[in-house]
């Protein structure tokens, strides 16, 4: 059975889907949300802001909070409790930096999303890069 | 200096040709060996001197072709060992990565680009080439499924191919000369068949000579210091048959081993029809790729046999349980589509459509190899050309 | 939960089915093995279409790989269902996504020696989980 299952979200809505496919397949599972901000953005504001931060740790936890509160409603609703971690820097890196620790990846997988190109250059398709790269089974939800 | 240059070509010729006939024997000979009617050495041997014969005969069109067709003046000898390193050039790509190169095709591309290099390209006939590169597996696809729809069916109620245990013919040592006579187990039938496969496999060892031995050779040709025609068939059937008799049998488990899951009356006729398209193209000196043309006719045949009209003798005879009484005719694909379920069994699920297995798109992703090769080539050889103009 | 299992004859493949049983011991499990994809020379495909009954044919080529695949589920005491697809591996899983709740798929590591069956079959994982409906499970 999977006990460690690693749950990276972004603020997007398939990020929840994922969060409930492990909720609800997965009831005796530890589940962990990631969320990862200071992303490379076209102007990098959110990364340099953080940079620019006393207690960067501080600030990022601040800055991944919003999330983190969506998803504790989620886990709420299933009665569930949930672990929270904050990273910083590239997301598919760091998911897969952190593989190794869990049995699965629950992902939620974008559609092709042309409006985001810069996005996409610069994050890259986590979804892809990570199914690709992980070390441990990915679970992708649509 | 030309001594030297003339060494490396040879060597390179050699490499090219041993690798074709690595290639091609598996083609030519995997069908029959994998019926266990003819042996891998024997095939080796059948297929080196039908190379030749191919090469010497009608492979010498294609040989002008390439040393003095695609471009206006004669194709020197060092352009001519730069080229057959192009040609060697894919012919490791195609063996480390296993793509099929379509090697007669990455000869013209690599020429082609020398042409356009130096501007001696012979556009007419460059032209004429591609036009039938692009008819030719239309071609070969239209024939293959006219035979797989219609001739197929037909041909395979009157022929039995048979094959029994034991030797084939065995040597009667009862009298004061021994004679030979049939094997244990040989019938009139058997021995026919295997005339048959033999003179079909033999006929495709001739236009695997024909299309593929200029190849290896024509680089070698011409030119200050270059071979003679006759010289450089020979070094060319020389390593092809060498690659025939090494290689091939690894070749032949791949490749033959593919063909062998289609039935054999059936890889015959894509055997013939290959290799008549191959010859009759090689016969008006047009540089053609037989593995292309053999696969072509295979999804051809695939393709008419899918999508075939089901004559009511046929679906009578069909091994359908209950056979159902069809007027007309009907496609295979509804055919297969109601295999009758028996009283109490239960309905499958879902059934298999034979369409399923050629699609359009598929067809198309095949047609695309065969531009890719070329182009790549002539690409590589034009800007080899152009940074190092001493060559030409 | 109904999950759909495709499987080649790779390591991979039994990976994802052990995956599979191994974390849905509740779930309905059915493997899928697709014959006659596409191939350099097209030789199972046509050898299959010159067959006179070819969803049984299809059957038989499928059954080695099903026959791994029940040996792996009787090793865990656990049932499976079995079922054959001709032609396009993608289009065929792919076209089955309604059925199930669930894809497991393994994953094929980048494998350069197999550039002809990559461009002729394509990427089955990650087509499958770019394109279907409902989430896939990436096994390696």
């Amino acid at each position: 059975m999977l006990s460690r299952i690693l749950v990276p979200m972004d603020d997007s809505e398939h990020a929840s889907h994922a969060l409930e496919y492990a909720l609800e397949n997965h009831p005796e599972a530890d589940v962990t949300v990631l969320h990862v901000v200071g992303v490379p953005s076209m102007m990098m504001g959110e990364a340099v802001g953080l940079t620019l931060e006393d207690d960067i740790s501080e600030a990022a936890a601040e800055r991944a909070e919003p999330v983190f509160k969506r998803a504790r409603e989620v886990a709420d609703e299933h009665g569930r409790e949930l672990n929270t971690i904050v990273g910083i820097g590239h997301p598919a890196r760091n998911i897969l930096d952190r593989a190794e620790d869990y049995d699965t990846i629950v992902l939620g997988a974008h559609g092709a999303d042309w409006s985001r190109a810069t996005r996409r250059f610069l994050v890259g398709n986590v979804a892809e890069t990570v199914s690709k790269r992980s070390p441990v089974p990915v679970i992708i939800v649509h | 200096m030309v001594g030297s240059l003339l060494a490396i070509g040879i060597i390179a010729s050699i490499f090219v040709g041993f690798n074709i006939g690595g290639s091609s024997t598996g083609i030519a000979w995997g069908p029959p060996v994998g019926a266990g009617i003819v042996k891998k050495t024997t095939a080796a041997a059948l297929m080196t001197f039908f190379v030749f014969l191919g090469g010497w005969t009608v492979g010498r069109n294609v040989m002008d072709t390439l040393s003095e067709g695609i471009i206006t003046t004669d194709l020197t000898l060092t352009a001519g060992v730069a080229v057959l390193f192009f040609i060697g050039l894919g012919i490791l790509i195609a063996n480390i990565f296993g793509v099929p190169v379509p090697t007669s095709m990455t000869t013209v591309g690599a020429i082609a680009g020398l042409g356009l290099a130096t501007g001696t390209l012979n556009y007419a006939t460059i032209a004429e080439i591609v036009s039938w590169w692009i008819v030719t597996p239309i071609i070969g696809f239209w024939i293959g499924g006219v035979i797989g729809r219609y001739i197929y069916p037909e041909v395979n109620r009157r022929v039995q191919i048979e094959k029994s245990a034991g030797p084939l013919l065995a040597l009667d040592r009862d009298g004061t000369i021994p004679k030979p006579t049939f094997g244990p187990n040989t019938t009139w039938a058997e021995l026919g068949t295997t005339v048959v496969v033999l003179v079909i496999g033999c006929y495709m060892a001739f236009s695997a000579g024909a299309s593929n031995v200029p190849n290896a050779a024509a680089p070698l040709v011409g030119g200050v210091g270059g071979l003679p025609d006759d010289t450089a068939i020979i070094i060319a059937t020389l390593a092809i048959g060498f690659g025939g008799f090494t290689i091939a049998r690894r070749t032949m488990e791949s490749v033959g081993g593919e063909l062998s899951d289609i039935p054999l009356l059936a890889a015959l006729f894509v055997m013939v029809t290959a290799s008549t398209i191959t010859t009759l193209l090689s016969w008006i000196g047009i540089p053609i790729s037989l593995v292309m043309a053999t696969v072509m006719t295979i999804v051809g045949i695939g393709w008419g046999r899918a999508t075939r009209p089901i004559t009511f003798r046929e679906a009578v005879t069909r091994d359908t349980g209950e056979p159902e009484i069809v007027p007309g005719a009907i496609t295979a694909e509804e055919m297969e589509g109601k295999p009758a379920a028996p009283i109490g069994e239960e309905e499958p699920e879902e059934v298999l459509k034979a369409g399923d297995l050629f699609n359009p798109r598929a067809i198309m992703k095949y047609i695309s190899m065969w531009i890719i090769g070329p182009s790549v080539s002539t690409v590589l050889a034009y800007g080899f050309f152009i940074l190092i103009p001493g060559v030409a | 939960m109904r999950l759909l299992v495709p499987m080649d004859d790779s390591e991979h493949a039994n990976l994802a089915l052990e995956y599979a049983l191994d974390n849905y011991p509740e779930a309905d499990i059915t493997v899928l093995h697709v014959v006659g994809a596409p191939s350099m020379m097209m030789g199972e495909a046509v050898g299959l279409v010159f067959e006179n009954d070819i969803s049984d044919a299809a059957a038989k080529r499928a059954e080695p790989v099903f026959e791994r695949a029940n040996k792996i589920a009787s090793e865990r005491d656990q049932d499976i269902n079995t079922t054959v697809g001709i032609g396009y591996p993608i289009r065929n899983i792919l076209d089955r996504v309604e059925k199930y709740d669930t894809i497991v798929l393994g994953a094929h590591g980048e494998d350069w020696s197999r550039v002809t069956r990559r461009f002729l079959v394509g990427n089955v994982a990650e087509t499958v989980s770019r394109r279907a409906s409902i989430p896939v499970i990436l096994v390696r």
